[in-house]
């Protein structure tokens, strides 16, 4: 799929870099080389903002340091263009980095905060430049600059140039899209928090996609300097940017790579047919009017339908190949509950302002067993397995596995060292196929390639009975189908301990029971189980041993018989009567 | 008075209801008891107008409810004391009760019913004007059934009123509710407590995994094999 | 080093120019905390008063404290339409950002088409007049817009305060399906909060026309100061944006006492920036 997109690319790139020798006119010379211009800046902007979610108004900013970077260097200090341009995309990309380092360390940054952020970003760094000698206010002449000499004229060249960018740039567009990163970004756009649990290493990741996609608009925005020959602050960093890349991809369809060249070419198009009598205005109205009925009737992007079914083809083909060579592994020794410790807390507790939801809980849980967590509503049950998961940091106390301490691991850490969970309302990623879905935490928390990933993840599908349902998207299953995606994407990671939340509630008794027969045949294989319980029935079936929870406390552990019959659990549960 | 039948209800993807049939008399304090996650809260719900139904029938005073606008369930005689509360934590206590009072036909006997409530609860005078996001679980759940009575109810919906609060409260609440239901307001109440529920209730309901799966007369029900399971899951001796 | 009186000067005019930010930045922030929505709008539709007030006072001989009153109900009635097409569609918090922006594109466009580019301002016979206390002068249109704002700030504030639709508004920002357990017709009152916040808009436009010169591209500098204050001032709040406003009209005047006038906008955009990483969410 991906190779057949990248030659693509190269070999219209290699068709329309012949063109100035052809004696292309003049006018479509210069008309596509906006086309590929607005194509660089829109596609490099959605491969970071589109993919996750964190729609940047900044675009404007870096390619504006890409454009003041060679009006600096090569405009007042007379220095060549060529090694500029690479230093012009260097500086975008550390801005773009120190941003990313700072904003994305705060955790309620997203979505419009992320978006105010970065314009107001824009506006102080056009300030700065205006009343400092990067530019001071006239702005910059580059006359004096030399253009480099690649093509038959200097129009040409600058031609070349943008299209030799945005052939990098759709690649690097095309890798996102089908590599682990994209995957994990796409996970973030849709869940970030489950994403984190799930193994992805949000930060970094969000880095990374930025870095790029800030790169590419810094060099975007140098070639332009040279092209225009003229800058200035106010054009620079004025709104249009920003507007017309978020317009163009959201145009062309976010979740497609090829969404935003589309938009590119489409919305270029129309400004050209309006410039061309006079009505810039109108044009600029009736952009204006296309967001808007974008987002009323298409918000998925003229692509949008074609990235939901190009990612359901992948699926589909991914299973094709493995249904072939994938064989039921022969049946390991039947796991039997050990008395060796798995994870141990000490003194585990949890507040929120002032609320003690957990209070210094000893647990243990012993490899190979099933775990039963009990208690009445507002107990802690949930809290605990978000704590241990690092949902939420601990306030207080220790949490062990196999002998080492990972109290202070983030979220993503914690599924790496073997320990996942399923969700008590399943939080699938909704845009992601069931397949998908399961390869991510395979790859991630497993930390393997996204190729083994896929093995894994088919595997966990098969067991939990979803493989027919791969390249279906989460809002196509039934509700007993989602518990058991969060089934199969806990599993794909082959965890040592397995923590489910609530996943029998909603369920009919059939249900109920296929989903207890499976939880025990995950045990015999070799994963320890915590489980957070309400049906009773599947509780005493499945325990080996129970923990019971009240206001935070631990206040039994262990047989089921004996446990539920301690007067103190008795009366948690029932009450005590009035005396 | 209320007359719930064969009604489904839906929680998100999933059916939380299935087929449940029950019915409030004037003047009665009736009991859905159940575990936790049985559908207890989208039944309480569904009666407040907050969850549309699948399917089923329920008439309040002969008026057909489940075409009626959300809104308008306060106005037909229904005021709800939800699970956890739920009071407009950043507003003071005397604007909790106020709002409570916020349609015309309550809002002309404000004065009245807010002497009332406070009678009933005198811990609040002093409270009156603080946040009541401040106040303690206890104090809260008198709010938010002061908040109920001021909308002059003819059925009162509680939701777990015993969630999180100590025992020695839990049983001034139940006084409290009791006295309220003696004054002539019907009370549907949910609870997992079942021994104090069905102490006060007259009649009461089992619920279990979305079925009712017992009914009858409280004091019976308490004993009933049926319960030992749903809530302990040890068949009875 | 600038003289006490200069200063003096600067920080009474930064008042008086807070004062108009306050009133802006109310709208907003009215609609951000009760409705949810970050309505970019807001600012075309100032801007679109603006230019309307200088047109009805100078083509029509009309006097802009006319306008004060005339513009306000109108568009109360675009705001509510806005609103419910907005709640139509079932647009996410975030496409409604993108919808009004595109909306604030589309107005800047026709305000341009109608009245070109280049600077205009509303004269009027009293417009320059300017009063003069203890050696500082108050301008009359700015002092003028300062009132106003206070006048607002303290209705809304009496409204949110002491009455039953005033507590229903705050009662559905904090739990719109209690609210509407109570009777609160909560679609009705969003629909009322939108148009009021318009109407804001509105009010605040006509003072902007009576202090500025306008030019379409003007609305986008408005931007970083109006959210810095709406952030800093509190989301909903009805004296906080005023005092924010002043608050940061003040800095900005002092700062520009000592720099380059062109450093202003650093001061509230860094500002912006510092409270969206140091105190995100709602504040």
């Amino acid at each position: 799929m991906k190779q057949s997109s990248y030659g693509l690319v190269v070999l219209a790139g290699a068709l329309f870099a012949m063109l100035p020798w052809l004696n292309m006119p003049a006018f479509w010379q210069s008309f596509l080389y906006i086309v590929f211009y607005w194509g660089v800046l829109a596609v490099s902007w959605n491969l970071f903002s589109g993919v996750s979610g964190y729609f940047s108004f900044g675009h404007g900013a870096f390619f504006g340091i890409g454009m003041y970077t060679v009006a600096y260097f090569c405009g007042h200090l007379e220095m060549p263009f060529l090694p500029i341009l690479i230093l012009a995309g260097f500086l975008a990309g550390l801005f773009g980095l120190g941003i990313g380092a700072l904003v994305f360390r705060v955790h309620n940054v997203r979505g419009e905060l992320f978006a105010l952020l970065t314009l107001a970003v824009t506006f102080v760094i056009a300030t700065i430049v205006l009343n400092t000698p990067i530019d001071g206010g006239p702005g910059v002449y580059l006359n004096s600059v030399a253009i480099p000499k690649f093509g038959p004229n200097a129009a040409a060249t600058f031609y070349l140039m943008m299209l030799a960018l945005l052939i990098v740039t759709m690649l690097a567009a095309i890798w996102i899209y089908s590599s682990k990163l994209g995957l994990g970004l796409s996970a973030i756009h849709d869940d970030e928090d489950a994403a984190e649990v799930m193994g992805v290493p949000t930060y970094r990741s969000k880095l990374v996609g930025l870095f790029i996609s800030t790169y590419l608009a810094g060099m975007a925005g140098a070639i332009q300097a040279l092209f225009v020959s003229y800058v200035t602050a106010n054009e620079t960093f004025s709104i249009t940017v920003p507007l017309f890349v978020v317009l163009m991809s959201v145009l062309g369809g976010t979740r497609h790579w090829a969404g935003p060249l589309l938009g590119a070419i489409v919305i270029t198009g129309i400004q050209y047919f309006f410039t061309v009598g006079d009505s810039a205005l109108m044009g600029k109205m009736i952009l204006g009017l296309i967001l808007i009925a974008v987002i009323l009737f298409i918000p998925n992007g003229l692509l949008g339908n074609f990235a939901r079914l190009r990612a359901k083809k992948n699926s589909q083909k991914i299973v094709e190949t493995l249904k072939n060579t994938y064989t039921q592994s022969p049946m390991k020794e039947v796991q039997q509950p050990t008395t060796q410790v798995l994870l141990q807390t000490h003194g585990l507790s949890k507040s929120f302002s002032g609320v003690k939801a957990l209070q210094n809980l000893d647990l243990e849980i012993y490899q190979g067993e099933i775990l039963g967590l009990l208690g009445p509503n507002g107990s802690g049950k949930s809290t605990f397995i978000n704590v241990i998961s690092g949902h939420f940091a601990a306030t207080g106390g220790q949490k062990i596995f196999q002998g080492k301490d990972i109290t202070g691991l983030s979220a993503h850490e914690i599924a790496v060292q073997g320990i996942t969970r399923t969700y008590q309302t399943p939080r699938p990623f909704n845009e992601l196929t069931v397949l998908d879905n399961t390869r991510l935490v395979a790859s991630y928390a497993g930390n393997k390639s996204l190729e083994e990933a896929s093995e894994l993840a088919y595997a966990a599908l098969t067991q939990v009975g979803l493989e027919n349902k791969a390249d279906a998207l989460p809002s196509d299953l039934n509700l007993h189908q989602r518990k058991f995606l969060e089934f199969a994407r806990a599993l794909a990671a082959k965890p040592k301990l397995l923590m489910l939340d609530e996943v029998l509630s909603g369920l009919t008794p059939s249900e109920i029971q296929s989903s207890v027969e499976l939880i025990q045949k995950i045990r015999s294989q070799g994963t320890t189980i915590l489980f957070v319980e309400h049906v009773m029935s599947a509780v005493m079936a499945l325990a080996d041993r129970i923990a019971v929870l009240n206001h935070g406390q631990l206040i039994a552990k262990g047989l089921p018989t004996e446990v539920m019959r301690n007067p103190e659990v008795m009366a948690a549960y029932l009450g005590k009567k009035a005396e | 008075m209320l007359e719930l039948k064969n009604i489904q209800v839906a929680y998100g993807p999933a059916t939380a209801l299935w087929d449940v049939s029950l019915s409030v008399q004037p003047g009665e304090l009736v009991c859905v008891v159940g575990p936790n996650a049985a559908g207890k809260t989208t039944l309480i719900n569904a009666i407040a107008g907050l969850n549309p139904l699948v399917s089923g029938l329920m008439h309040f005073n002969g008026q057909d409810m489940a075409k009626l606008p959300a809104h308008q369930f306060c106005d037909a005689g229904i005021a709800l004391v939800p699970e956890s509360r739920r009071l407009f934590v950043e507003m003071s206590v005397l604007e909790n009760l106020e709002l409570g009072s916020y349609i015309a036909r309550a809002k002309a006997q404000r004065e009245q019913t807010l002497e009332m409530v406070l009678e009933l609860f005198p811990i609040l005078k002093e409270k009156i004007n603080q946040v009541s996001g401040a106040l303690s679980g206890g104090q809260q759940q008198m709010v938010a059934i002061g908040r109920a009575l001021m909308a002059k109810p003819k059925l009162l919906l509680l939701d777990e009123p015993s969630l999180g609060l100590a025992p020695s409260i839990v049983i001034d609440m139940f006084a409290a509710i009791k006295k309220v239901n003696q004054e002539g307001i019907s009370v549907l109440l949910v609870e997992q407590n079942v021994s104090m529920a069905l102490e006060i209730a007259s009649r009461g309901y089992v619920l279990e995994e979305g079925r009712v799966v017992a009914e009858g007369v409280a004091n019976e029900l308490l004993n009933s094999p049926e319960i030992q399971k749903a809530y302990l899951g040890i068949h009875g001796e | 080093m600038p003289s006490l009186n200069l200063l003096i000067q600067s920080a009474v005019s930064g008042v008086l120019l807070g004062g108009l930010y306050g009133l802006i930045g109310l709208g907003l922030g009215l609609s951000w905390g009760f409705l949810g929505q970050i309505n970019l709008s807001h600012f075309a539709f100032v801007f679109l008063s603006a230019y309307l007030s200088f047109e009805l006072v100078t083509k029509l001989g009309i006097d802009p404290l006319i306008c004060l009153v005339i513009f306000p109900p109108i568009f109360f009635v675009i705001g509510v339409c806005l609103h419910w097409l907005i709640r139509r569609f079932k647009i996410t918090p975030f496409n409604s950002l993108l919808l009004t922006f595109g909306l604030t594109v589309i107005v800047e466009a026709f305000i341009q088409w109608v009245w070109t580019a280049d600077f205009v301002k509303l004269q009027t016979s009293y417009g320059d007049k300017k009063a003069e206390v203890f050696g500082i002068y108050l301008p009359f249109a700015e002092t003028m817009g300062f009132l106003i704002a206070v006048l607002v700030a303290v209705l809304v504030h009496i409204v949110m305060k002491y009455t039953d639709l005033g507590k229903a508004v705050r009662a559905i920002a904090q739990d719109p399906k209690m609210a509407t357990a109570f009777g609160i017709p909560q679609k009705r009152i969003s629909l009322g909060i939108a148009g009021v916040c318009t109407a804001l808009a509105a009010l605040a436009g006509v003072c902007v026309a009576m202090i500025y010169t306008l030019n379409p591209s003007q609305m986008y500098t408005w931007i970083g100061v109006i959210f810095a204050v709406v952030m800093l001032g509190g989301l909903g709040s009805s004296f906080g944006p005023l005092i924010a406003g002043i608050v940061i009209g003040v800095s900005e005047a002092i700062t520009m006492v000592f720099v380059n006038p062109s450093w202003a906008p650093i001061v509230s955009f860094s500002l912006l920036i510092a409270l969206l990483l140091f105190r995100p969410g709602k504040l």
